[in-house]
């Protein structure tokens, strides 16, 4: 059985232990959990023994097959690439105009898509201010496309489902990290069998990640190497090079990508999942081609969406090669097994 | 009430000019002045700081009136280092010293003593035992001022102070002398020339011969009263309201003719004949006094000098264990110190009663919190500081200082305070922790002050900060008024004690002319203040002083009425379930809130609710509403 516990063991177990990957699940919920500069801190005590603060974090106890059940109908199988139905390499199509995308323009043009069809009433990204990841819920596809890029910080993301929840929408998209979609996948399970409850998510769109930066210790690094204002786009050069780039309109300033990792959030390091398992549609960069991204199809949704989505011409697709599919294999099964791994280390043992 | 009749024996003096900084349990002497003032042609003000009132109160004196100081202890620490050098120059119109102290720290955070200082300035100190006495020893205060020409302490406490009964009215004296101040005389003449501590050695003599015949004028005083058997089986000596503690426990213990009680109103510096004649009544003596031993240690002294004329003595009180050194007396106290002393079998409280009063008090009694009232801008303000600082989380914390606010330490502030000392001292530590960047320490430095603090002491620490170029924000909680006393003026307001019109000084202004970044923020409005707030902690440029201004709810142009009208749709409140958690009635905990066990939800109480409207930004599901009222 899993631990279904409340804010002050979320607090103990999870926040006090460094352990918190700034998902922003348990933020919005209530007045007591708040995000400020990408952290997540309790404000004022709460004295409930359950809640969906500790239910909903994707570092507390996962269970696993349930979430599969759930999602897919099967027992979780541990395959590195989770669930998934097709893979294809993707790039927004004609129908999206010109329009400077990190990759491939993918997500943006699926959540455009989405909400033109009325699959989606509210969208939850995550944009930036002066570098800050910003968490938005848009309404409207213009507030879309302005939040595409990456972030590269932990981002409090799920804040703003929450917030759309309060509000009433009740077919909101959601582009999130791998431990967003899990503390989704968490929330639609329902854990504390409340009566009301209604899963307020109509399209799931999972990001492809290997880690995250803490924030605040990203702005600090940056802050350290030229004006935060200056930047206009981060990138991370592919291997071998191990570096990360921060462009601004002069020159690009490398960082290396040592000085990056130093800066994960500790949580990070026991997640077990690189291409977001538990989302319709998951998305991430495409080796050796930066104009395209890699894209995994889920759920029968997410196939009938990207289908739709290319009849449509909001999007191009074409076939991955073998060599491109292995290495994506070989980095989530990496990523899977250090993950458990480091779980195990740093939890104690139940029944 | 003793404050009053304090006031009357000023007045019955004659005396002329009145100054103070209000402070429990001493505020009421000026504020009845005040009301008087224009009758009677008095100058009585507030001044701006202990220190500040003693010296005003001094130029009355100088100018040939009588004049009058009022303070609480922690004031008369702050009026110290003045006081050190007038009781040095010397005085010329009767000068008199009031001292309230407040054993039990009733309304204070601290129990300082007055007594200590007539010994460390060398000066002479009455100590009123009942009402009669506060109102004739503060008249008889003047005279023996001008007597010896120097100034005379009064001490009261809050028993004292705070009490109320009957009194006999003497005749009220005309006020003497047209003031005017001489300087051109003998330059070591005080009551001519100028008025000085030096030549110290000189001026130091002078000033020991004035308590030396203070001393011999107290050896004849009437407010030094023996009453009991000639020859006792104790003594007790005793002094200020424990007078009255000390009778109660004799006669509960139907002691009246083994034990004999000495009290002494003038307590500084013993008068040494008469403390002889008394001790050698017997050999057993108890002193009772609160807080420290400093008529035991007085005592003491003179026993051990004359120890060859009155024979070996064994003391009871403070060192012997038998009255506690901490906390204000009672006769219980006092009773049980003489049962133990006398071997009289007494139970102060009947055990049964006692047994059921644990018992009730177990199961019945209410726990209630110290906490604001309702509508408090403070409880708005700290729970805007402690939210931004939570989610800031570099684990910056807040200086705290005195006044209502300090109760920012407790739950009802939600702990936002971590150092609690002296008025001003907030700024102080802040002005000081700012400076810690350079050892490693990265947390955020705030400091609160209430407004009249911010004069009264707030304003150098603030000066300091600015020029060491320290990096904290001083928070400023201004109510517009001195509310934690009662609602006293201070130079903030366009108004003086007596409602006159006065020149109001802009805190903002101050502190953007001193260099520091200024902002003001209504604190009803959490949204702004913690905008603003979290915008102060992003600049580490300067010193940054925040207004936090919003007048207090209990002040004169408030009371009694609401600014909305609040009410609670209960089809929106959440109470207990889990996105809320009673928010309102478990944390921001305004009194104007209810939580209804039955319904579970909460209920405005429409009686003391004050409608300032704040309860409705902090339910997190806006089932709070406020509506014009």
């Amino acid at each position: 059985m899993i631990q279904i516990l409340g804010p002050n063991d979320l607090q103990e177990q999870v926040l006090n232990k460094d352990l918190c990957v700034r998902c922003g699940a348990c933020v919005g919920l209530c007045p007591y959990f708040n995000t400020y500069k990408g952290d997540v801190v309790m404000t004022f005590s709460c004295d409930h023994t359950q809640g969906r603060c500790f239910t909903h974090c994707p570092r507390t106890d996962v269970d696993y097959d349930l979430l599969s059940k759930q999602m897919f109908g099967k027992l979780y199988d541990k395959n590195p690439l989770g669930v998934h139905r097709k893979i294809f390499a993707s790039k927004a199509g004609d129908k999206m105009g010109d329009h400077h995308y990190q990759n491939g323009g993918t997500i943006t043009a699926l959540m455009v898509y989405a909400m033109e069809q009325g699959l989606i009433d509210a969208a939850v990204l995550t944009d930036s201010q002066n570098l800050i990841p910003v968490p938005k819920l848009v309404t409207e596809t213009d507030g879309i496309k302005n939040c595409s890029s990456t972030k590269y910080m932990a981002a409090p993301t799920i804040s703003k489902l929450n917030e759309g929840m309060k509000k009433g929408y009740e077919k909101i998209g959601v582009v999130g990290t791998p431990c967003q979609m899990t503390a989704i996948a968490k929330m639609k399970s329902n854990p504390l069998n409340f009566k009301n409850f209604k899963n307020p998510t109509r399209l799931l769109i999972g990001l492809f990640c290997t880690w995250a930066v803490d924030t605040k210790d990203f702005i600090n690094l940056v802050s350290r190497e030229t004006d935060i204002s200056k930047i206009e786009g981060m990138d991370i050069l592919p291997p071998p090079a191990q570096l990360f780039i921060l462009k601004t309109k002069d020159q690009n300033i490398e960082i290396p990508l040592d000085a990056i990792r130093n800066i994960v959030p500790k949580g990070c390091s026991m997640c077990p999942d690189m291409t977001s398992e538990w989302a319709d549609i998951s998305v991430g960069a495409f080796e050796g081609e930066s104009t395209w991204n890699t894209l995994i199809i889920r759920t029968p949704k997410g196939e009938n969406l990207v289908n739709d989505a290319v009849n449509d011409g909001y999007l191009v697709t074409k076939n991955l090669s073998e060599k491109n599919l292995a290495h994506l294999i070989k980095g989530a099964e990496n990523k899977k097994k250090r993950g458990f791994e480091n779980q195990k280390k740093d939890q104690p043992i139940r029944d | 009430m003793g404050n009053e009749a304090i006031a009357r024996g000023a007045v019955e003096a004659g005396m002329s000019v009145a100054a103070g900084y209000p402070g429990t349990p001493s505020s009421e002497i000026i504020e009845n002045l005040a009301k008087i003032a224009e009758d009677k042609n008095l100058y009585v003000e507030w001044s701006v700081n202990e220190k500040v009132a003693l010296e005003v109160a001094a130029a009355g004196s100088f100018s040939g009136l009588r004049s009058l100081a009022v303070m609480k202890q922690p004031g008369l620490n702050v009026a110290s280092d003045f006081l050190l050098h007038l009781s040095a120059s010397g005085t010329r119109g009767g000068m008199v010293l009031v001292g309230a102290d407040d054993p039990g720290a009733l309304s204070s955070i601290n129990e300082g003593e007055t007594r200590y200082y007539a010994r460390l300035m060398e000066i002479p100190l009455l100590e009123p035992g009942n009402l009669q006495q506060a109102k004739d020893m503060t008249k008889w205060a003047f005279e023996l001022s001008e007597e010896l020409r120097n100034i005379v302490l009064v001490r009261t406490v809050t028993r004292l102070s705070h009490a109320s009964g009957n009194i006999v009215l003497g005749e009220i004296k005309e006020q003497q002398n047209k003031a005017f101040f001489k300087y051109d005389g003998f330059i070591l003449d005080s009551m001519e020339g100028c008025v000085m501590s030096v030549p110290v050695a000189f001026k130091h003599e002078q000033q020991q011969k004035k308590l030396k015949k203070a001393s011999a004028l107290f050896e004849q005083s009437p407010f030094n009263v023996y009453t009991g058997p000639e020859n006792p089986e104790l003594l007790i000596i005793t002094s200020s309201i424990c007078t009255l503690y000390t009778s109660e426990a004799v006669e509960l213990l139907s002691a009246q003719d083994r034990v004999g009680i000495l009290k002494l109103g003038t307590t500084w510096p013993l008068p040494p004949k008469l403390v002889k004649r008394h001790l050698e009544k017997t050999d057993t003596i108890l002193i009772v006094e609160e807080v420290l031993p400093f008529l035991e240690e007085n005592v003491k002294i003179l026993a051990a000098e004359l120890g060859p004329e009155v024979n070996i003595k064994r003391f009871y009180g403070k060192n012997s264990g038998h009255i506690p050194m901490t906390n204000e007396l009672n006769p219980d106290i006092v009773v049980t110190a003489l049962s133990k002393i006398l071997n009289i079998e007494y139970c102060p409280v009947d055990q049964a009663y006692k047994n059921r009063v644990s018992k009730i008090s177990f199961s019945g009694v209410p726990d209630r919190e110290t906490t604001f009232c309702p509508g408090c801008p403070h409880r708005a303000s700290f729970f805007s500081i402690n939210k931004v600082l939570a989610m800031d989380n570099r684990k910056g914390f807040v200086c705290g200082d005195i006044g209502c606010y300090s109760m920012g330490i407790l739950s009802g502030g939600f702990f936002t305070l971590k150092t609690l000392h002296a008025m001003g001292s907030g700024t102080g530590l802040a002005s000081g922790f700012g400076k810690m960047k350079k050892f490693g320490m990265a947390q955020p430095v705030v400091c609160v002050c209430g407004d009249s603090t911010f004069f009264h002491s707030a304003m150098p620490p603030l000066v300091n900060a600015i020029h060491n170029n320290s990096n904290i924000i001083m928070i400023v909680l201004d109510n517009s008024g001195t509310a934690m006393t009662g609602f006293q003026s201070h130079p903030g307001l366009p108004y003086d004690i007596s409602g006159q019109h006065a020149l109001k000084i802009d805190i903002p202004k101050i502190a953007r002319a001193m260099g520091a970044r200024v902002e003001t923020c209504d604190p009803f409005d959490l949204e702004s203040t913690q905008k603003t707030l979290f915008r102060l902690m992003e600049d580490s440029s300067c010193v940054k002083v925040l207004v936090l201004k919003q007048v207090c709810a209990l002040s004169p142009e408030k009371k009694g009425r609401k600014l909305f009208k609040m009410a609670v749709d209960e089809s929106k409140c959440l109470g207990e379930e889990c996105g809320c958690n009673k928010m309102c009635t478990r944390i921001f905990k305004c009194p104007g809130l209810i939580w209804d066990r039955k319904k579970k939800k909460a209920v405005i109480n429409e009686v003391i609710c004050s409608g300032c409207g704040v309860c409705a930004s902090v339910c997190p599901s806006n089932a709070i509403t406020k509506k014009e009222a």
